[in-house]
C-alpha cells in the first residue's frame, strides 16, 4: 500500500503552509527518517523526513512549490517496490463515478437500486391510493398509464392527465370532406370581391307598412284568381328596377378601362340551398308586371332548390338583392356580387313604435324594416348611393308612385 | 392583542385558576419561593405561601403518590417536574395508579392533576431533553398535552387544571421565550382540536410541540419553491383530533409528520397509522415521519443540531414527497 505525504502541521495553530522544496527526486527510493521535503510554515522553514519508505511519487497536479495550501493537503506517495510496477494515482484509469452515485445526499445509505423489470412476467403497476380512487371515479384505466412517481408509481397528477387526454380523444371531431366546386366558386368569387371591390354600406330604416298592405292586397287577389302571389322580394325587385331606372349609374359596371350603364336592369335573387348561396336572375325586369315576375321567380326559385337551374338563369344580372328578414335580421353588410357594384341588403319586417307626428307627439305602430345597400365606391359616390337608396326607401313607403313607372 | 412569552402566558392561566379555586396548589422542586426553575410560578409564592407552592425534596415518585392521594379526596394539585425526565422517576404511580384508579372504581374517584415538565432539546444533553410523547398517549386515562403557542399554553393550562383525570402538560424549552398574541381574561382551549396554523394544498406537514415552529419556516421556504404546505398543530396528542388532519390529507392528499421524538411507536407512528386506516384512499403518496435521530440527546452543539429536524430538513422531505 501506498503511503500518503501531506502537509504537516507545524504548530498547533499553523493553519497552511507550503512545500517549499523536495529533498528527493520524484521515482527516487526513500528509506524511513530520511530528510524528504522543507515546508515553509508562518516563521521559518522546516525539514520534513519520511515517515515510511518506498519510491517518492510526487503528485502531477500537487501544489507548487511556495503555494499556500491547508494542512493535511496530498504532496504525493511513498510506494512500496512492490507495488511500483502497478501504481497508479487515485483518479486515474478509473471508470467515471456514475452521475446517480454522486447526486445522492451525503450521510445516506445508497439506495438499491430498483430491481430491473422481469421479462417473462407482467410488471407490477404500482399506483397511490388517492390515484386509484380519483381513476375510478374519472373513468380512467390505470394499468397502461406510466407513472411519474418513484419507481414509475402512478400518483393522482398522472390520473387526471391521462382524464384530460381521455377526454380530448372523446370529443366529437372535426367533420372533413372536400370543398365542393360551387362552394369553391363562392369562396374565389366573395374573395375576389372583397378584395378588389371598395365596398361602403349603407343602412335606412323603412316604414314597410304601405308594403305590407299592398302584399297582403295581392295575397288575397291571388286567392281569387288562383295565380301566384308576388313575394316581398318580387315587390322589392320590381320597386329597384324603377329606382334603378331613375338611377343609371347604380344599374352598371366596370369592363376594364370603361364604365358601362347597362341597358335592362337584370335582378338577382339570393337564395338559401342545401348546396350553398344560389343567385337565379329575374331579367328584363323593367319590361314585366309583378304578376309575371311572380311566376317566373316562383319557378326560378323552386329550379333552384331542386338544383335543375341552367348556367343561363344564373348569368346577366345587373342589381342583387338578398333578403334575411326571415331569420329576423335587421341589418347587415353584404358583399357585392362583382361585376355588378352594388346590392340590396333587406331585413326584417317588423311592427315599431314610431313617432309619426312631433308637433302632437303622435306616435304610432308601424311595420318596420331596414334596408343595407352595399356600393362599389370605385364606380359609385355616397350620395349617388344615398339618393338612390332614399328612392327605394320612398317606393316602399308609397308603393303606388312607382306603380306609375 | 398583547403580546406575552409562553411561560408568561402559561403562569397567568395558573394564577387565574389557582385565585379561582383555592383548591389547586402547585408541588415541585424549587416553585415556592424561587418562582420555579422555568419562572412557572413567579410571584404566586407571595400570593399564596407554602401551603399553596410546596417545594418539595428530590422524591418524584413519593410526591407524585402525595398528590394522587390528594386528588382523590378533592383537591387540585400540579406537579412542576420541572424536566419531563424527571417525571419519569415516578412512572410507577402515574401508571399504576393515577391513570389507573378511575377506571378501577368506576368512575367514582376522580384523579384531576396536571404533571407538568420541559422536553426537547435545547443544549440540555441527554438526562434533561426527553420529549417521550407516546410513553403517555399510550396509555388510557391520561391526556397528552403539546402547546406550542403562548394563547395556548395559557388556554390549554387552564383546560388541563380544570380536567378531572391526569393531564400531561409538556412545554418544549425552546418555546418558552417565544412570544404571542394572548387574549385577556378567561381564555380556553378545549382538548381535541388541532389548529391548522397554515393553509396550503399541496402537502400537510403535522408538527408536534416546538417543531411545529419548523415547520412553519421550512413552509416559507417551500413558498419560494412554489410547494404549498399546509401545517397543523395538534395541541393535544390524547386526545388526537384526527379529523382536522384527515380533512387536511383529503385536500392535499399528502402528509409529512414531523417530530423531535424518536420515530419508532412515536406519535408520527400513530398519526400515519390512523390516517392510513380512515383516509387511505386520499393519499397519494406514503405518509411519511420525520424524526430526531434514534439516539440520546447529545450535548454537543453541532451535534444536537445534526439529530433535530430543521427546517432545512423538513423542506427537503416535503420536496421528496412531492414527487414520491
Amino acid at each position: 500500500m501506498a503511503f500518503e505525504i501531506t502537509l504537516p502541521r507545524l504548530g498547533w495553530d499553523m493553519v497552511e503552509g507550503s512545500l517549499a522544496d523536495w529533498l528527493k527526486k520524484d521515482g527516487e527510493l526513500v528509506k524511513a527518517g530520511e530528510m524528504l521535503f522543507t515546508v515553509e510554515g508562518d516563521k521559518a522553514i522546516q525539514e520534513i523526513e519520511a515517515l515510511d519508505s518506498g519510491y517518492l511519487k510526487t503528485l502531477p497536479d500537487g501544489p507548487q512549490k511556495g503555494e499556500k495550501v491547508p494542512v493535511g493537503t496530498l504532496l504525493g506517495y511513498l510506494v512500496p517496490e512492490e507495488e511500483l510496477a502497478e501504481f497508479q494515482f487515485p483518479g486515474q484509469g478509473l471508470e467515471p463515478v456514475p452521475e446517480q452515485a454522486v447526486a445522492q445526499p451525503a450521510g445516506l445509505p445508497l439506495e438499491k437500486p430498483a430491481p430491473a423489470p422481469v421479462d417473462d412476467r407482467k410488471r407490477r403497476v404500482y399506483i397511490s391510493p388517492y390515484a386509484r380512487r380519483l381513476a375510478q371515479g374519472l373513468g380512467v384505466d390505470w394499468q397502461g398509464i406510466h407513472g411519474s412517481g418513484k419507481g414509475g408509481r402512478i400518483m393522482a397528477l398522472d390520473v387526471e392527465q391521462a382524464a384530460l387526454i381521455k377526454q380530448k380523444a372523446a370529443q366529437p371531431a372535426a367533420e372533413r370532406h372536400v370543398i365542393t366546386p360551387l362552394r369553391k366558386k363562392i369562396a374565389e368569387h366573395m374573395a375576389y370581391s372583397a378584395h378588389t371591390s371598395a365596398p361602403v354600406t349603407l343602412t335606412t330604416e323603412v316604414d314597410a307598412t304601405e308594403l305590407v298592405a299592398l302584399r297582403k292586397a295581392l295575397k288575397e287577389d291571388s286567392a281569387i284568381t288562383g295565380q301566384p302571389a308576388p313575394s316581398y322580394n318580387d315587390l322589392l325587385a320590381k320597386l329597384s328596377c324603377q329606382a334603378l331606372l331613375e338611377h343609371p349609374l347604380i344599374n352598371a359596371r366596370i369592363e376594364g378601362e370603361e364604365v358601362v350603364q347597362m341597358g335592362t336592369v337584370n335582378i338577382a335573387v339570393a337564395v338559401d340551398t342545401e348546396r350553398g348561396l344560389i343567385v337565379p336572375v329575374l331579367k328584363d325586369v323593367e319590361t314585366k308586371t309583378l304578376r309575371q315576375l311572380a311566376r317566373e321567380s316562383a319557378a326560378l326559385i323552386e329550379r333552384t332548390r331542386s338544383g335543375s337551374i341552367t348556367y343561363e338563369e344564373l348569368q346577366g344580372a345587373t342589381f342583387t338583392i338578398t333578403n334575411l328578414g326571415m331569420f329576423e335580421i335587421d341589418a347587415f353588410t353584404p358583399i357585392i356580387d362583382l361585376p355588378q357594384c352594388s346590392i340590396l341588403g333587406v331585413g326584417r319586417i317588423a311592427p315599431k313604435q314610431v313617432v309619426v307626428d312631433v308637433e302632437t307627439e303622435k306616435v304610432a305602430i308601424r311595420q318596420c324594416m331596414i334596408l343595407s345597400l352595399t356600393f362599389d365606391h370605385r364606380l359609385v359616390d355616397g350620395a349617388q348611393a344615398a339618393r338612390f337608396l332614399q328612392r327605394v326607401k320612398r317606393f316602399i313607403e308609397r308603393p303606388y308612385l312607382w306603380m306609375a313607372g | 392583542m398583547r403580546e406575552l412569552t409562553f411561560t408568561d402566558a402559561a403562569r397567568e392561566g395558573l394564577a387565574e385558576e389557582m385565585a379561582r379555586d383555592d383548591m389547586i396548589f402547585v408541588v415541585g422542586e424549587g416553585i415556592g419561593a424561587r418562582g420555579g426553575n422555568f419562572n412557572t410560578t413567579v410571584g404566586l409564592y407571595d400570593l399564596y405561601g407554602e401551603k399553596r407552592l410546596r417545594d418539595t425534596p428530590i422524591s418524584e415518585r413519593g410526591f407524585t403518590g402525595l398528590c394522587t392521594g390528594a386528588a382523590v379526596l378533592g383537591a387540585r394539585p400540579v406537579i412542576d417536574f420541572m424536566f419531563l425526565d424527571f417525571e419519569l422517576d415516578a412512572l410507577g404511580e402515574i401508571i399504576n395508579q393515577m391513570s389507573r384508579l378511575r377506571w378501577m372504581s368506576n368512575g367514582q374517584v376522580k384523579v384531576p392533576i396536571v404533571l407538568r415538565g420541559g422536553v426537547g432539546l435545547a443544549s440540555t444533553g441527554p438526562h434533561h431533553s426527553a420529549n417521550l410523547f407516546s410513553i403517555f398517549m399510550h396509555l388510557p386515562g391520561l391526556h397528552v398535552v403539546v402547546p406550542v403557542f403562548p394563547a395556548d399554553a395559557k388556554g390549554l393550562l387552564k383546560t388541563s387544571i380544570r380536567m378531572d383525570d391526569p393531564v400531561i402538560f409538556l412545554e418544549h424549552k425552546k418555546l418558552m421565550k417565544l412570544k404571542g398574541p394572548v387574549p385577556d381574561g378567561e381564555h380556553l382551549v378545549p382538548f381535541g382540536q388541532a389548529s391548522v396554523v397554515r393553509q396550503g394544498k399541496d402537502l400537510t406537514i403535522v408538527g408536534i410541540s416546538f417543531t411545529v415552529i419548523e415547520a412553519l419556516n421550512a413552509a416559507n421556504l417551500l413558498e419560494k419553491e412554489g410547494i404549498s404546505a399546509e401545517v397543523i398543530d395538534p395541541r393535544t396528542l390524547a386526545p388526537l383530533d384526527l379529523a382536522t388532519i384527515l380533512e387536511s390529507v383529503s385536500k392535499t392528499h399528502r402528509l409529512l409528520v414531523v417530530d423531535e421524538d424518536f420515530s419508532p411507536c412515536g406519535a408520527g407512528a400513530e398519526i400515519a397509522a390512523q390516517v392510513m386506516e380512515q383516509g387511505f384512499y386520499e393519499l397519494d403518496a406514503p405518509v411519511r415521519r420525520m424524526n430526531g435521530a434514534f439516539v440520546p440527546g447529545p450535548y454537543s452543539p453541532p451535534l444536537e443540531a445534526a439529530v433535530i429536524p430543521s427546517a432545512q430538513g423538513i423542506a427537503k422531505a416535503a420536496q421528496a414527497l412531492m414527487v414520491e
